[in-house]
């Protein structure tokens, strides 16, 4: 059986942000300037949109604590037809974001309206529902989430 | 960049109508908790409340749960929520996350409050 190589990862933009409550406000603007014109649809960059800010309110708030001295770091690769945004903090092995606190249970809306489940705890699920894939690693202290959408096909979920 | 959340309100006949602008996020909870007791006041005949969302630029995971919030608390008062004005990957996201079996949505404010108030002269 023949393999296809696929292309060495090319790496589009690496940048740090301080841990700072907002901030992610300016990761999902320049993630979107960065990956403008590399064939993802308006409806998949929305999302991959969503997913970098929710990815990175998690990263500044339970990964940092919110300490402005340590930045978040986020790094955007192309390899094939995948991008990946790779976005880290110091969180560790204990990050509470990918735990089985309650913040990490599955969300469900009805037990969200009748006050068995915080009506917190959208954040991983709605990252998961707006990429094509979704991978946490950790490494030390320095804790991933990467975020993969594919520039052709239907986005995970989309709506044709 | 950032442009806080804001919020109008109005009372029709049988509904209340909050506007809704900037972002929804954190920092919207004390707008979204005031508009929702201003438009809803003492009125406890008030059947409905509309969240408009035309005007709003983003959403994040703390204002889907803040929306959550408003919709517990309306469905606890017997009130029903409508929303209108959301972009098409808003009304994905409400649709991911269920809003949309709790919340009617309408494409806009003008077609939500004909459809709740009938149709004016």
């Amino acid at each position: 059986m023949t393999q296809v190589a696929r292309p060495a990862p090319r790496r589009l933009d690496a940048f740090e942000l301080p841990s700072e409550p907002g901030n992610e406000r300016l990761a999902l603007a320049r993630v979107a300037e960065t990956v403008q014109g590399l064939g993802l649809s308006d409806a998949r960059l929305e999302k991959l949109k969503t997913a970098v800010a929710e990815a990175t309110m998690n990263a500044i708030e339970h990964g940092n604590g919110n300490r402005a001295e340590i930045p978040v770091e986020v790094e955007v690769t192309q390899q094939g037809d995948e991008i990946v945004v790779a976005i880290s903090d110091q969180g560790g092995e204990a990050h509470p974001s990918d735990s089985s606190d309650s913040d990490a249970e599955e969300p469900d809306l009805l037990k969200k309206l009748d006050g068995a489940q915080s009506p917190r705890g959208w954040g991983l699920f709605l990252i998961r529902n707006m990429v094509d894939a979704m991978d946490i690693t950790t490494n030390g202290q320095r804790h991933t989430i990467w975020l993969t959408v594919r520039t052709g096909g239907a986005a995970h979920g989309e709506h044709v | 960049m950032a442009s806080m959340c804001e919020a109008t309100t109005r009372v029709l006949p049988g509904a209340a109508v909050i506007e809704l602008s900037g972002e929804v996020d954190g920092s919207a909870a004390d707008v979204l908790t005031d508009a929702y007791r201003s438009a809803v006041g003492t009125n406890a005949d008030l059947g409905t409340v509309v969240l408009d969302f035309a005007a709003v630029d983003y959403i994040n995971s703390t204002g889907i749960a803040l929306i959550v919030s408003v919709l517990a608390r309306a469905r606890a008062e017997r009130r029903k929520v409508v929303a209108s004005g959301l972009s098409a990957h808003y009304r994905e996201i409400f649709d991911i996350t269920r809003l949309s079996d709790f919340i009617e949505l309408f494409p806009d404010l003008d077609r939500a409050v004909s459809q709740l108030t009938g149709p004016t002269a």
